[in-house]
């Protein structure tokens, strides 16, 4: 088997195929005998491993150089032809075998083959090299059909058998080999071929010999291929990536030739994780890999490191990446031509040749230098897509070491700082997860212990810059959380089936700090366990925002909305109200005071983008619809009114009033422009048709109504001991608040610190007493969305958040 | 705000959660990262200014004095 090869170029058509370049091996009776041996299996695999042998040898043709087409049909009854354009299995008396045709010893003695002699062919795939005869062997019929020397000759086998002498039956200018066989059902276990298998492998072959076109009919079904890529591997990289978006624009592709071997690799990386190599040897899928690849691997990792050091682009890195870290999204071909291919392995589809790996690995680490160095856009692209996949790679580590190592496997131990339930059962326990170390404290001794956990967490708080601090949960703590909650984490441990608590409930202060620890928490549950979240099993505590005195009775109310409601029945119990129109009292002062609190509500949703008191001057004075901004008379007298309302009542707006009327195009109308301002800074209020036919406008409306049904004011506020004049509606809310508040002791919860054992328990643990908001997945969304903010990739969004939240805060402050 | 859901991690965008055991991440990968970087305190929300600071904490100690 070993022979020297000729030294010439590989694409130089060699030496003539004639009878005398067929040598004879062996026999067919072994093949019939013993098909796995030769074929791989007499099922799927080893059937339509018959196809691919006969299709191999056209390829060979078309390697060497002679054929341009092939062509495959499978027939109605699982029979299979393969047609060529190559030049025609040699016909006439074989040198050798004494009164044999060549084309019978080419079908029916083993192991012979132009191949076998390498001049005829330099390379060939032919697995394994059993050649045709074994599928002559193990067919029912064959009929072989050459083109040659402008004569058609046809012979014809039963189990490998020829039937006649090879006979001319016509003359042709074309020229060729077609060959058509029927597999032999009393061997094979299936007989049925698969059209995707067939045209899976038909594809690879056209992608690994560009140009050549091989196309595929199904007369079972008439699905139909034609296989054609101008491109070769190129081409074959593409469409491994064709769903994806890929990094480089186009494929890098490398060839050479050296020492009577050709090597050709295309590779492409896409912004996936998985690796696809496909390695060939000789166009055979070396699925086991071998010399080829292990080149490449070596190769395509030292010469990125390198490259990436050299241009210092992963200093930040803390540890050098992998080959698989190189590899993580990685399509690419490499394909190589051998003139002796040794095959090992399992299923003999690992390349052996040891001097293939220096060869490959000189050219990787030459080429590929180049391509970086003149594709510096491209190159960065993949060298940081290298480094996300180490930093991953290093996250993903640190997380599993450091579970490990604090213990959440042991699930037999429990966290010091849990106070655990004394119950087991976890439809019945609850787990209050509090901030702070005196509310923990607290929790722990106004708890049930029967049925109640708690779990302090306190964070850390790190001075990022002089006057910025940052607070974060320490991995202690979260792996403490971890603990408690009996879950385990991370792809291998995570069992949420397993929680010991089907309630969780997160207790944070009222305040801004305590907001942004609690969408810290709910981030972390969305993202590592949103199967809790997903099961209805988190909670958010209600801790009240005041505690009312009054009569030496505690009273606790969760928030302002609840005070109102507090200090409106007050003044329901003791206070009327005189108009011109009636005398109004109790439930009906309670309405009343209602709508102000909502439209003093409304207007201050309206001051972010407009002073709020003219807009109060224009509701309660004027007159101004959608149709008065086409009257300029009539608008003129309504802003006379308007500015009567501001004489009187905000006369402070007055000095830096500025009131412009301008065109607007596109309702032929015109609009109001209004600038004022508000805390020393300009505010520009615009009142035009956008505006006024908005539904928050049409609500002040409706609340103006309710207002004007009273009549003009003043109005007289009578309460159990006084009497006082109110100019407005909101003057009657500020005095009867005022009223209501005498004797009263209001005291606003700045944390949850500040509540005792029992306070807490009343308020915000019993079970009786307590709100508990349940998250839902949406509001877990939203907070993650948050938390993105906070963590503040984009700067101004986070500033204006964290501004927005810090005002409501001080606004609640009254 | 990007359209649709994207992974938190990488900003893919990812499918649904009915589809996409994963979610909200595009894959067990980037949750892993996740993980890791909450273990590795990389994840901070602002804290407050110095001036807060200094009168919270002394606040844990003692407690605040009961109203009861």
């Amino acid at each position: 088997m070993e022979k020297t090869v000729p030294t010439e170029a590989l694409d130089t058509p060699a030496a003539e195929y004639t009878a005398s370049s067929i040598t004879v091996l062996d026999g067919l009776e072994a093949v019939r005998k013993r098909p796995g041996m030769y074929i791989g299996d007499t099922n799927v695999y080893g059937l339509h491993h018959l196809v691919y042998e006969v299709v191999d040898n056209s390829v060979d043709e078309a390697l060497a150089g002679f054929c341009t087409e092939v062509e495959v049909v499978i027939h109605v009854d699982n029979s299979v032809t393969v047609t060529d354009n190559g030049r025609g299995i040699p016909v006439g008396p074989h040198p050798t075998v004494k009164g044999m045709d060549t084309v019978d010893v080419v079908m029916t003695k083993l192991h012979a083959g132009g191949k076998f002699e390498n001049s005829a062919y330099k390379v060939s795939g032919g697995l394994h090299g059993v050649g045709v005869s074994c599928v002559n062997a193990l067919s029912e019929w064959l009929e072989v059909e050459i083109q040659r020397e402008g004569k058609v000759y046809r012979q014809r086998y039963a189990r490998g058998v020829p039937q006649q002498q090879v006979a001319q039956i016509g003359v042709t200018e074309k020229r060729g080999t077609k060959v058509s066989f029927k597999p032999d059902t009393s061997i094979f276990e299936v007989t049925e071929l698969n059209f995707d298998t067939l045209s899976q492998r038909l594809r690879e072959l056209a992608f690994l010999n560009a140009t050549l076109k091989i196309s595929i009919t199904d007369e079972r079904t008439s699905k139909s291929h034609e296989f054609k890529f101008e491109g070769g591997i190129v081409s074959f990289v593409e469409y491994l990536n064709r769903a994806k978006e890929a990094l480089n624009e186009k494929p890098i592709y490398f060839r050479a030739i050296k020492d009577q071997v050709e090597l050709e690799i295309a590779m492409q990386w896409n912004d996936g994780y998985d690796e696809r190599i496909f390695t060939f040897a000789n166009n055979i899928n070396t699925h086991e890999g071998g010399t080829h690849l292990s080149g490449f691997k070596s190769a395509l990792t030292r010469t990125i490191n390198t490259y990436a050091e050299k241009n210092q682009l992963w200093k930040d890195l803390k540890e050098a990446p992998t080959g698989e870290d190189a590899r993580e999204g990685l399509a690419a071909v490499i394909s190589v031509k051998v003139p002796n291919p040794q095959f090992e392995g399992q299923t003999k589809t690992k390349l052996g040749n040891s001097e293939i790996k220096g060869l490959v690995e000189q050219m990787v680490n030459e080429q590929l230098a180049i391509w970086l160095e003149e594709n510096p856009n491209n190159a960065r692209k993949i060298v940081a897509k290298i480094g996300d996949a180490t930093r991953a790679r290093l996250a993903a580590r640190k997380a599993r070491e450091t579970v490990r190592r604090k213990g959440v496997l042991d699930s037999g131990s429990l966290p010091g700082k849990l106070a655990d339930c004394q119950t087991r059962d976890p439809k019945e326990s609850e787990l209050y997860i509090v901030e702070g170390d005196s509310a923990g404290g607290s929790a722990k001794q106004g708890r049930d212990r029967r049925n109640q956990a708690v779990l302090p967490l306190r964070g850390k708080i790190l001075n990022v810059e002089k006057a910025r601090f940052e607070k974060m949960l320490t991995s202690a703590e979260i792996v403490t959380l971890i603990t408690a909650l009996g879950t385990g984490i991370g792809k291998e441990e995570y069992k949420p089936q397993e929680v010991r608590y089907h309630r969780i409930i997160l207790m944070t202060d009222a305040d801004v700090d305590g907001s942004h620890i609690r969408t810290l928490l709910l981030t972390f549950f969305f993202r590592q366990m949103p199967e809790l979240i997903g099961n209805g099993f988190l909670y958010i505590a209600q801790p009240p925002l005041y505690k009312v005195t009054r009569n030496k009775k505690d009273t606790y109310l969760k928030d302002d909305e609840a005070k109102n409601e507090y200090l409106l029945n007050i003044t329901a119990e003791r206070a009327k109200v005189l108009t011109p129109k009636k005398e109004i009292s109790g439930g009906e002062i309670r309405e009343l005071l209602r709508k102000v609190i909502t439209y003093k509500a409304r207007l201050d949703k309206l001051s972010a983008r407009r002073d709020p008191r003219i807009i109060d001057a224009l509701v309660q004075s004027a007159r101004i619809e959608t149709d008065t901004l086409l009257n300029l008379e009539a608008l003129n007298g309504e802003v006379e009114k308007m500015h009567a309302h501001l004489e009187a009542r905000s006369p402070e707006v007055l000095p830096h009033l500025k009131m412009f009327r301008k065109d607007d195009p596109e309702h032929q109308a015109k609009k109001l422009v209004f600038r004022t301002e508000v805390n020393g800074s300009p505010k520009e209020t615009v009142l035009d048709h956008a505006f006024l036919s908005s539904p928050e406008y049409r609500e002040l409306l409706l609340l103006r109504e309710a207002f004007e049904a009273l009549g003009e004011a003043p109005y007289k506020v009578k309460f159990e001991e006084q009497q006082v004049e109110a100019a407005s509606v909101q003057q009657v809310l500020d005095a009867a608040l005022a009223d209501a508040q005498k004797g009263l002791n209001i005291q606003r919860y700045k944390g949850l610190g500040e509540m005792n054992p029992e306070q807490l328990w009343d308020t915000t643990m019993d079970p009786a007493r307590r709100t508990l908001l349940q998250v839902k997945v949406d509001d877990a969304v939203e907070s993650d969305e948050i938390f993105s903010l906070l963590m503040g990739e984009a700067v101004e969004p986070r500033r204006e958040f964290i501004e927005k939240n810090a005002l409501e805060v001080q606004n609640l402050d009254i | 705000m990007p359209l649709g859901p994207r992974c938190p991690i990488c900003k893919k965008p990812v499918l649904a959660r009915s589809k996409n055991p994963s979610y909200p991440f595009c894959g067990d990968r980037c949750r892993a990262v996740d993980l890791g970087m909450w273990l590795g305190e990389e994840y901070r929300v602002p804290a407050g200014s110095a001036d807060e600071q200094e009168d919270e904490v002394p606040l844990p100690k003692d407690g605040p004095e009961g109203d009861a």
